[in-house]
């Protein structure tokens, strides 16, 4: 056998990583459990009757984004915070790590593998979210035309547009892409903390806290800073916990796209691009302290 | 004089305890050579240091002072592991796969590709005996399956350096036969191999050349007819010697000034014994069939 010259970078081995930690983690009970349990939640929004139709797609909207954006973060933590530990515990990092294997694509192979089910998630989630705000919309529709049948052709045409109009709002597409943009960023970080965690328990309570540290700042920060008798010790304490912890506020579009604004394309891409910088930087990170990592 | 295949020079290796000021020292001043095509044994009891100094040289574990080469590439370099298979004590392997599918990740990772990789794989499942558990998960194998499965792994690339750390633990006296009978095959090849165990008959079995570490230190090194031979005595087997015979000998060995020191019936070993004993009727017509 003639055997292939070693390369210093290999898309075919981050493919071949990327591929056994999706394959692992669609193996999980807790993947199809924390899924089942998301689209069930969606499904079942279908059935929540409201006084108006744009209430209904309000709630359809507000419960179907919600889940999402919390189903896509849990499983993004729960299914990267095992990744490593669970490597070390069971040796197998040993086989991979003793192959010629670079750490950066060993770590980049697991975090894309996590990546590519939380996008199999969102879509998913995604698909049925359409499906049942398009089956509440044509219910609504057929509604508006019996209850117009009366009514001169105009008038009925305005109604009918006003449901579509209410239904399916332009924000909704990028508002999804920003929820897996926030689920990639926190990805990302959990893998970051599992480089220097021991256990799948610690970087799970660690991440519960960045959870909500990061969720928290961006009020506290505004609090604080508006408070002119805030002193250089609060204000510098401030932009540590921003430097540390990022801004997950910035990624929470939901309110906008229920209400039906859509999103401004500028707005949407310094979103996507800061969540996506802070992916690439939280992977940085995690590749500076597993590189000299001893196993 | 060749390269060897692995070179540790002069490695200590020192790992700090947590929260406190102490550290222990795993490996002090460590210097051993595996020359190209043998089979080195690294002995000790346990926490001597064994684990540590094949993880140096995978480049697994930083040393603290000195350095480890494979084939003449400093093991911290990446591009030293593509000429080493590893298998590691006790391997879980991940559960999720099949035999099958355990192999083709691992000569992916190795480079493999397409009709190579295809072919390397159905190569390596038969060399280990396990075609026909191909397509079971790896949760579902045996200890000596998980064993077999271990080392196709670590063979998956044609490496000319296999590394396995106490390849027969666990493992029942049959299982290990068959691990070492794989391993005396890779000589066979060409291939280097350097193991670490402590069951010493098995050692003593197949190995070229061992090191004993003991606290970190290599306590004694060398080839083990060097090692195990006792320089002025001689064994003769004979067979069918009547006690004339043996007589005989007694006084021409006394005449010639040297002494019979023992006389005794050669005796098989308990594992050939247990092995003849478990051989399931299949195997024996196997082996009966000409």
């Amino acid at each position: 056998m003639i055997r292939p010259r070693h390369r210093a970078f290999s898309l075919g081995r981050i493919v071949a990583i990327t591929g056994n930690t999706l394959t692992e983690l669609t193996r999980l009970k807790v993947f199809y459990v924390l899924l089942l349990f998301a689209l069930v939640l969606i499904g079942t929004s279908i059935f929540m009757a409201q006084l108006t139709f744009q209430q209904e797609f309000q709630v359809v909207k507000d419960i179907a984004l919600g889940a999402m954006s919390i189903f896509t973060s849990l499983l993004a933590v729960v299914t990267t915070a095992r990744l490593l530990p669970q490597e070390i515990e069971d040796r197998t990092i040993y086989t991979i790590l003793a192959k010629p294997v670079p750490r950066v694509e060993y770590l980049l192979g697991k975090l894309l593998g996590v990546l590519l089910l939380l996008a199999l998630s969102i879509i998913a989630m995604g698909a049925l979210f359409f499906i049942v705000l398009y089956l509440r919309e044509q219910t609504v529709l057929y509604e508006t035309t019996r209850q117009m049948s009366t009514a001169p052709p105009e008038q009925m045409a305005d109604a009918l547009r006003a449901v579509r109009a209410s239904a399916f709002s332009a924000g909704l597409l990028p508002g999804i892409a920003i929820i897996y943009v926030k689920a990639c960023l926190l990805a990302s970080l959990t893998l970051f903390v599992s480089t220097f965690a021991t256990t799948t328990v610690f970087t799970t309570v660690v991440m519960v806290f960045v959870y909500f540290i990061g969720h928290l700042q961006g009020i506290a920060r505004e609090y604080w800073l508006q408070n002119n008798s805030a002193g250089w010790i609060t204000k510098s304490l401030l932009a540590l916990v921003a430097l540390l912890f990022p801004d997950l506020q910035l990624f929470n579009r939901t309110d906008d796209i229920i209400a039906g604004n859509a999103i401004p394309l500028a707005l949407f891409l310094k979103t996507a691009t800061l969540g996506l910088f802070y992916t690439g930087f939280y992977l940085l990170l995690a590749w500076s302290l597993f590189f000299r990592k001893e196993l | 004089m060749s390269e060897p295949a692995v070179a540790v020079i002069g490695v200590t290796k020192i790992f700090p305890v947590p929260f406190q000021r102490r550290s222990v020292v795993a490996l002090r001043d460590l210097t051993l050579r595996v020359s190209p095509g043998q089979i080195y044994g690294l002995l000790g009891p346990n926490g001597s240091g064994k684990s540590t100094t094949l993880k140096i040289i995978l480049g697994l574990v930083p040393p603290t002072k000195g350095r480890a080469e494979i084939f003449g590439k400093d093991s911290n370099l990446v591009a030293s592991r593509e000429a080493v298979g590893f298998l590691p004590e006790s391997p879980y392997f991940h559960k999720y796969l099949t035999g099958e599918e355990t192999l083709r990740f691992h000569g992916k990772l190795g480079g493999l590709r397409g009709a190579a990789l295809k072919n390397r794989v159905e190569e390596l499942l038969a060399l280990v005996g396990l075609t026909n558990a191909r397509k079971r998960r790896l949760g579902g194998y045996s200890k000596g399956m998980l064993q077999r499965i271990g080392l196709a792994q670590a063979l998956v690339h044609e490496p000319a350096l296999v590394v396995l750390d106490e390849p027969t633990a666990g493992v029942d006296p049959a299982g290990a036969g068959e691990i070492r009978d794989l391993i005396l095959h890779l000589k066979e090849r060409g291939i280097t191999v350097l193991l670490s165990s402590h069951l010493l008959g098995q050692v003593q079995e197949i190995c070229d050349r061992v090191g004993i570490l003991a606290n970190g230190v290599l306590v004694r090194e060398g080839a083990l007819d060097d090692l195990l031979g006792i320089e002025n005595q001689t064994e003769l087997v004979l067979e069918n010697a009547s006690p004339e015979l043996l007589g005989e000998i007694e006084t021409l060995a006394s005449k010639r000034g040297a002494r019979v020191l023992d006389r005794r019936r050669p005796r098989t070993s308990l594992e050939r014994v247990f092995l003849e004993a478990t051989e399931s009727p299949r195997e024996q017509t196997r082996r009966d069939t000409p």
